[in-house]
């Protein structure tokens, strides 16, 4: 592989490392030996192949951490943030007499189909809003929006490996495992890229979330609700104290070996291993039980709601307040399965039904984790990012559904570095494409970036003969939302 | 854009002339070497310190001085003299500069904080004296040696040389148990037998050691080893991945081709062969046992990439499967990016955007296609008699019928309506009521490679004629059950409708654009139609949305279902024309016919269609002899000939289209093409690079050959740096997928062209090379270095000991799996279905789940699904599937150690241990613990281990008696003792 570098990274060394051999399992300070070293990347072999490596930002940070809010499926924009009262006016009307219809994915091209929300004004910015969102609408004053984005596919899967990887195909890193790349996790003790699998995973699978020809430690781990969240960080022993015991002996005729070979620092480094392993263990079902967790702060998120959909992303939304709080540098909620034809964003047909179900169950969780966080003062240091890969016609599929559109929807941001009340960028009449400050998925990503402190230009990884970036050739930011 | 991150500057901002003095004669740690070499001792240098001023990149070049080419090192500076003048380091201001102490003439000049060392300055120093020589990158210098190729010591005195230099001292040869576990390992990807290691420790000879070497080699499992190592080059897996993960068809086949070609050694440039053009190979090679031809799988590798859901854009999607083509086989074969040369010239090697076009081409003219698995020499055989059989019936008709010869000449060629060619409604693409397929190509036995036209008709149980066939392209023309596929030649959509007339039963035509394959809705599911109907009918192709792309069509017996070609035993489909058109079907068509080329040869009845329909008409009057006993036996074993033929098994492959060249997408945007087209061809830079390739077709097969020229630098230099990388756990050039300018420089640049060298001497055999390294002296030192090295080479580049790393994924599963006696070593087949966890979750998620331990089978045969990748494989850095990986990450996160303590896989082997150690009724402690060693780590327990051990038991006894005083104990604790012992870094790490 074609992998370089011209910058070392901290190296540990050895001695610093042999702490080890003292001391039973689990009784090591390793906190703070590692530095600012990304997760589980104490020393490891890999980083010395790492082309490039900024063990920290590249300037001062707006933001430490990122909740990335993934709208699978693509939300309307006409129905959600972007009101076109032209498609009430036009409603009924062949869309082909108003404006050149660009191929789509499944070609069945209706009426024009006006929106079945009314829109209103909210906060002091008066940012329009529609019905299917009375909850996030209570917080527009927080947040930016971006009605000018624009992706390069019009098929889901394409569309989600670039709004993940900046790459339409599979096997680039993730953005989350491009973040931990360039800036480590603040956290030991849980994996610096964080997937909270809400039910659906999508479309073009796991390879959302991977780190491609980044080292693999800079994979997001999947989270699942459950008895075990995490895979195989249950220990299998059903006795007290057995693992531990295990574990020590285990360490001890480790240590032995290291006397016995040459170049141990690997060897060194997978011990060391164990005892990261070990931790995770009792650190992560303490994240993921809510035991300190208050009634107040729960119904905030709407955990006392009927709706088990509701329920489910809510408690994925305290999750990822908790897994910011302790430093994770990345988490991604995907959507709840909100049932047999309508799951995801993605209404061909029955758009109200659909889009009504979906909307239900995020909308309070989202407003609760931005009130919450504000109140905790987090949301100055965390950037959330609500999103879906693209978003949909403003005529219809069929009768009563929208088909896929890459030429025009919106997102938003809030909290750290955004400018809250903000509307950016303007599309057509019918919400159908870009007119005004376009915003590519690339730029999304620059300007992610930038807020975390990172230049997207710099943050390179030397593969196959060339410095990959996950903004590849393109970006720019996105000043006018920047606070 | 590419980025260059080059630290140090060297500006050449104004000239003067000032005193140079130092001392030029120096002694370093390190001598200089005799002749100083541009490519290994002066271009690093210049790389690091000087090009981002005097590089390649006009835009940042100051003083006008470039020194990357010759030319502009040594042309007159702007204000005068020469930057270098060759052989005249007192003239050169180069030499002026760098040894100057004025803070504003030095160079690098002082606010890079950039120093040359006082050797480097040496050593630019004798370069100039020397002489100045420029030469090409070193890898595209073909590769020479001096030494005797059949010298055992040759390895070890090139190793040696170079640690001398450096001041290394090697280090002892590692015990016998360390090394058998070493070449068990290296060469089988398994631990060795216990039994093997006490015959080999036993074995006092000279000779034991190349003996053992030799068990190894010589094993099947070095095959499942070194296939895995080829596999991670190929991005191997058996979907598409991307949104529906659907089947590749068969790619298990391929796996188990590239297990039976590392067993038995077949020559690399076989296999390089059989991977580029396996298809055109006029001598095949058949495997030995079963006869079947094993050559056209190799080109499966091509298939192995991500399959898009429905593209929108298809020609883009043509663009992005092409571009991982060309990434792959160039990364694979010529350890070459050229695939950065996609959006223009290459930034850093001599590859231009016309390289990558002319490649594009080759790529773009092959084709896809269902591939019987089965075809052998037995079969070309029977399809040759078939087809004799045929002609012997046509003959023996005509000279009976000969009577009616001159009849039939009087018949009215007006019986026909002749039509046009092309109107402006409409444009015929075949029409096959004439003799011949109409330059469309027939691929396989079914269709044979005429049409039916004057086929004698014959009732098989009376033998008596019924009548001749008319003409048409028919897929039972040699029998039903035979595969085939008729393919239209590549054609621009300009039409709105396509039209085929055809017949048939479960069967497809399909409209191939852009040569894309997974057919289906949304959007293409109109492009695969089935033909089911037993009497003519229009098939018709709404394709004005494709308007400008290209196409052609397949017709095909049988069919996809969920893109995996199935072919029924009753399938067969028979079209008479074929034809692209506005508006509605043309009329004339049906009773029309396009004769252009009329055969007309009496004494094979190649008759045209009206004199066929004329000596119908008679037969039935009663004017010509039906009676043919002779023909009944004919009949009969043509049908043996035809069960012979038949198959049911297939991989997806590829075959030959019609070739095609491209132009030069401009910033790789295939919208903006330029006007000239490149003509299909190799590298330029490499030698024939420039040779135009001459085949019809794609020219792949010339592909292969020039990259196997004897004068290609690049082709046996990659592949033994292969080799070396997976044994030494580092190639000699640690950039194995990466030979050009910003790959790494050869550690062992001589080792490396005597091993090339010597393995296209020895034929191409991997074994032997394989056996080459590993009986030297550098492959068996130990791994135990002490402080001095540590310090000298403190990344073991020069090898004075062995380097420790960890085992790979499948090694560590596997392992396991031999160590617990559970390991199935069933070879070859069908994958075992992946083991899904909760965490493996999405679209395209099998029904059902495979069994957690993958039936005890190794890792090798676990079902590899690009959206459904098996975490313990991934989690210990198997690479994903999408471009060639030679070299893998070595990686060491918690997640490893996660799943070594708690998956379920693990403790579930840990028990089955315990159990047959349960069984194994061996009287003491001592000895259980001894057979686990043995077992595990291919050596004895130290005393102190059992001591630890002991004390282990105690306190695992206590503590399940605690918790359970049942008779289960002593399995317990057996267990939890077995389980750590997967735990310790000796089980994963090769030391």
């Amino acid at each position: 592989m074609g992998h370089h570098h011209n910058t070392k990274p901290r190296v540990i060394s050895r001695r610093e490392m042999l702490g080890l051999s003292a001391g039973g399992f689990g009784s090591l300070a390793f906190m703070g030996l590692f530095g600012t070293l990304p997760f589980g990347c104490k020393r490891a072999s890999h980083l010395e192949t790492a082309s490039n490596l900024y063990l920290g930002p590249h300037y001062l940070p707006k933001a430490k951490n990122v909740i990335f809010l993934y709208m699978d499926g693509g939300v309307s924009q006409v129905d959600s943030f972007d009101p076109k009262p032209r498609l009430t006016r036009e409603n009924g009307e062949d869309p082909r007499k108003k404006f050149k219809v660009d191929a789509t994915q499944f070609d069945n091209v209706g009426k024009i189909l006006k929106s079945p929300w009314d829109f209103k004004q909210y906060g002091e910015c008066g940012m329009p809003v529609s019905d299917l969102f009375p909850h996030i609408a209570t917080c527009v004053d927080d947040i930016a929006l971006i009605r000018s984005m624009v992706s390069n596919f019009p098929e889901h899967t394409n569309a989600n490996y670039f709004l993940h990887t900046g790459s339409g195909l599979q096997g680039r890193p993730s953005m989350g495992a491009w973040m931990n790349y360039g800036l480590g996790s603040e956290n030991k003790n849980i994996p610096g890229y964080v997937v909270l699998d809400g039910g659906l995973v999508p479309p073009g699978g796991l390879d959302n979330f991977k780190n491609g020809f980044l080292p693999a430690s800079y994979q997001a781990s999947v989270f699942k609700s459950g008895p075990e969240p995490v895979a195989n960080i249950n220990p299998r022993e059903g006795i007290k104290n057995l693992q531990e015991e295990k574990l020590q002996f285990i360490k001890q005729l480790d240590s032995s070996l290291i006397g016995k070979i040459g170049e141990a620092d690997a060897v060194e480094s997978a011990i060391s291993n164990y005892e990261l392993a070990y931790k995770m263990q009792s650190s992560i079902p303490e994240l993921t039980e809510f035991k300190e967790e208050t009634e107040a702060t729960k119904k905030l998120y709407g955990m006392d709601s009927d709706d088990p959909n509701l329920r489910g992303y809510a408690s994925q939304c305290i999750l990822a307040r908790r897994l910011i709080e302790r430093g994770v540098r990345f988490v991604e909620l995907t959507c709840p399965n909100v049932g047999p034809g309508v799951d995801r964003w993605d209404q061909h047909s029955n758009l109200k039904k659909g889009h009504e179900k979906n909307a239900h169950a995020v909308d309070q969780p989202i407003a609760g984790l931005l009130k919450d966080l504000k109140s905790r003062g987090l949301l100055e240091e965390t950037l959330v990012v609500w999103t879906g890969e693209f978003g949909r016609t403003p005529f219809a599929q069929g009768s009563d559904g929208r088909d896929h559109n890459p030429s025009a929807f919106s997102m938003w941001m809030a909290g750290a570095g955004v400018k809250g009340g903000t509307i950016f960028g303007k599309t057509d009449e019918y919400g159908y494409r870009v007119i005004e400050n376009e915003v590519t998925v690339h730029d999304l990503h620059a300007t992610i970036m930038h807020l975390l402190g990172l230049d997207h230009k710099q943050l390179t990884f030397r593969f196959g003969g060339r410095d990959m970036r996950l903004t590849d050739v393109h970006g720019n930011l996105v000043k006018d939302i920047l606070a | 854009m590419y980025l260059r991150r080059i630290n140090v500057l060297i500006l050449f901002c104004s000239l003067g002339v000032l005193g140079i003095s130092c001392d030029r004669s120096q002694q370093f740690s390190e001598p200089l070497p005799k002749v100083v070499d541009f490519n290994f001792h002066v271009k690093p240098i210049l790389v690091q310190n000087c090009y981002l001023c005097h590089g390649p990149d006009p835009s940042s070049r100051k003083a006008e001085l470039r020194l990357d080419t010759y030319e502009g090192a040594t042309a007159a500076l702007k204000e005068g003299g020469h930057a270098i003048v060759p052989g005249k380091t007192s003239k050169s201001n180069l030499v002026q500069r760098i040894y100057n102490e004025d803070p504003g003439q030095i160079m690098p000049p002082p606010e890079t904080n950039l120093k040359l060392t006082e050797r480097e300055k040496a050593l630019l120093n004798k370069w100039i004296d020397q002489g100045a020589q420029w030469k090409e990158h070193w890898s595209f210098i073909s590769p020479e040696t001096k030494m005797d190729l059949e010298d055992p010591n040759a390895i070890d005195f090139l190793i040696g040389k170079q640690m001398e230099v450096k001041g290394l001292e090697k280090v002892p040869i590692a015990n016998k148990n360390s090394l058998i576990r070493r070449v068990s390992y290296l060469l089988t990807g398994l631990p060795p037998n216990p039994k093997e290691v006490e015959k080999f420790i036993a074995d006092t000879t000279k000779v034991a050691y190349n003996k053992m070497v030799d068990v190894y080699l010589n094993s099947p499992a070095f095959g499942e080893r070194w296939a895995r190592h080829w596999m991670d080059l190929v991005r191997y897996a058996e979907t598409k991945g991307h949104e529906f993960d659907y089947t590749i068809t068969g790619a298990w086949k391929y796996r188990d081709y590239l297990i039976r070609a590392f067993n038995e050694d077949v020559p690399y440039d076989q296999i390089l062969k059989e991977h580029i053009a396996g298809d055109l190979l006029e001598n095949t090679r058949e495997n030995k046992e079963t006869g079947v031809s094993e050559s056209r799988l190799g080109t499966t590798f091509y298939v192995m990439g991500e399959g898009t859901h429905s593209p929108v854009d298809v020609r883009q999607d043509e663009a992005d499967r092409i571009d991982n083509m060309i990434d792959v086989t160039t990364k694979t074969f010529q350890g070459l990016t050229v695939s950065c040369a996609k959006c223009h010239d290459h930034k850093f090697d001599p590859i231009t955007a016309a390289d990558y076009y002319a490649l594009y081409g080759v790529m773009e003219s092959t084709r896809f296609s269902p591939v019987p698995a089965d075809v052998s020499k037995d079969k070309k055989l029977a399809a040759k008699e078939l087809v004799d059989l045929k002609t012997y019936m046509r003959k023996l008709v005509a000279s009976k019928w000969s009577t009616a010869k001159n009849s039939a000449e009087n018949a009215e060629l007006a019986q026909n309506t002749v039509v046009a060619r092309t109107n402006e409604n409409y444009t015929l693409i075949g029409d096959f009521r004439g003799s011949d397929f109409d330059e469309w190509t027939s691929d396989g036995f079914a269709f044979g490679q005429r049409s039916t036209l004057g086929d004698p008709i014959v009732d098989p149980a009376t033998g008596k004629l019924l009548g001749l066939q008319e003409g048409k392209a028919s897929s039972k023309a040699m029998g039903m059950g035979i595969f085939g596929a008729l393919r239209s030649p590549n054609m621009v959509l300009d039409k709105d409708f396509i039209g085929v007339r055809a017949l048939g039963q479960n069967s497809s035509i399909r409209i191939i654009i852009d040569n894309f394959q997974l057919i289906q809705n949304p959007i293409y599911g109109g492009m695969d139609q089935k033909v089911n109907t037993g009497n003519w009918n229009n098939f018709v192709f709404n394709v004005a949305a494709w308007k400008g792309r290209k196409a052609y069509i397949e017709i095909i017996p049988g069919g996809y279902e969920r893109h995996i070609y199935n072919l029924p035993e009753d399938a067969f489909i028979e079209a008479q024309y074929a034809i692209a058109y506005d508006g509605e079907w043309p009329a004339d068509m049906e009773n029309g016919i396009s004769l252009e080329q009329v055969n007309d040869n009496w004494a094979t009845l190649d008759i045209p269609p009206y004199k066929v329909k004329m000596l119908n008409e008679d037969l039935k009057k009663g004017k010509l002899p039906l009676n043919f006993p002779e023909l009944k036996p004919v009949v009969d074993s043509s049908q043996q000939l035809v069960n012979r033929l038949k198959t049911d098994s297939f991989f997806n492959g590829i075959y030959d289209g019609y070739g095609i060249d491209s132009p030069i997408f401009n910033r790789g945007n295939y919208k903006e093409p330029s006007k000239e087209y490149i003509p299909r061809r190799f590298l330029s830079v490499l030698s024939l690079g420039d040779s135009v390739f001459k085949s019809e077709g794609s020219g792949r097969m010339e592909l292969a050959e020039v990259m196997l020229n004897k004068d290609n630098p690049l082709t046996s230099r990659v592949m033994v740096n292969r080799i070396w990388h997976h044994l030494f756990g580092r190639g000699i050039v640690e950039t194995v997928d990466n030979f050009g300018l910003q790959g790494k420089l050869p550690s062992h640049p001589e080792l490396l062209d005597y091993l090339a060298v010597k393995f296209q001497n020895d034929g191409w055999s991997i074994k032997s090379m394989i056996r080459a390294i590993v009986t030297s002296e550098t492959f068996k030192r130990s791994t135990l270095r002490n402080d001095l090295l540590a310090n000298k080479d403190p990344n073991n580049i020069y090898l004075a000991s062995f380097p420790v790393r960890r085992l790979e994924a499948e090694a560590i599963r596997d392992g396991i799996l031999v160590v617990t006696e559970s390991l199935d070593s069933t070879m070859y087949g069908p994958p075992v279905a992946t083991y899904l966890t909760e965490f493996m979750q999405g679209r395209g998620r099998p029904g059902k789940s495979g069994p957690i331990d993958g039936e005890g089978r190794r890792s090798i045969y676990l079902e590899v699904r690009r959206n459904f990748l098996e975490p313990m494989m991934t989690t210990f850095d198997r690479p994903i599937p999408f471009s060639t990986f030679g070299s893998r990450n070595v990686t060491n996160v918690p997640s490893q150690s996660l799943i070594l303590m708690n998956d379920p896989l693990v403790a579930q082997q840990a028990e089955l241990m315990a159990e047959k150690l349960m069984e194994k009724r061996m009287i003491g402690f001592e000895e259980k613990v001894q057979w686990i060693y043995m077992q595990a780590f291919s050596r004895l327990a130290t005393s102190e281990e059992l001591e630890k051990a002991s004390n282990f038991f105690d306190m695992l006894r206590t503590m399940e008696g605690k918790a359970d005083a049942s008779d289960n104990q002593e399995l317990a604790v057996w267990k939890e003792y077995c389980h750590s012992i997967f735990n310790l870094k000796e089980f994963i790490y090769l030391i």
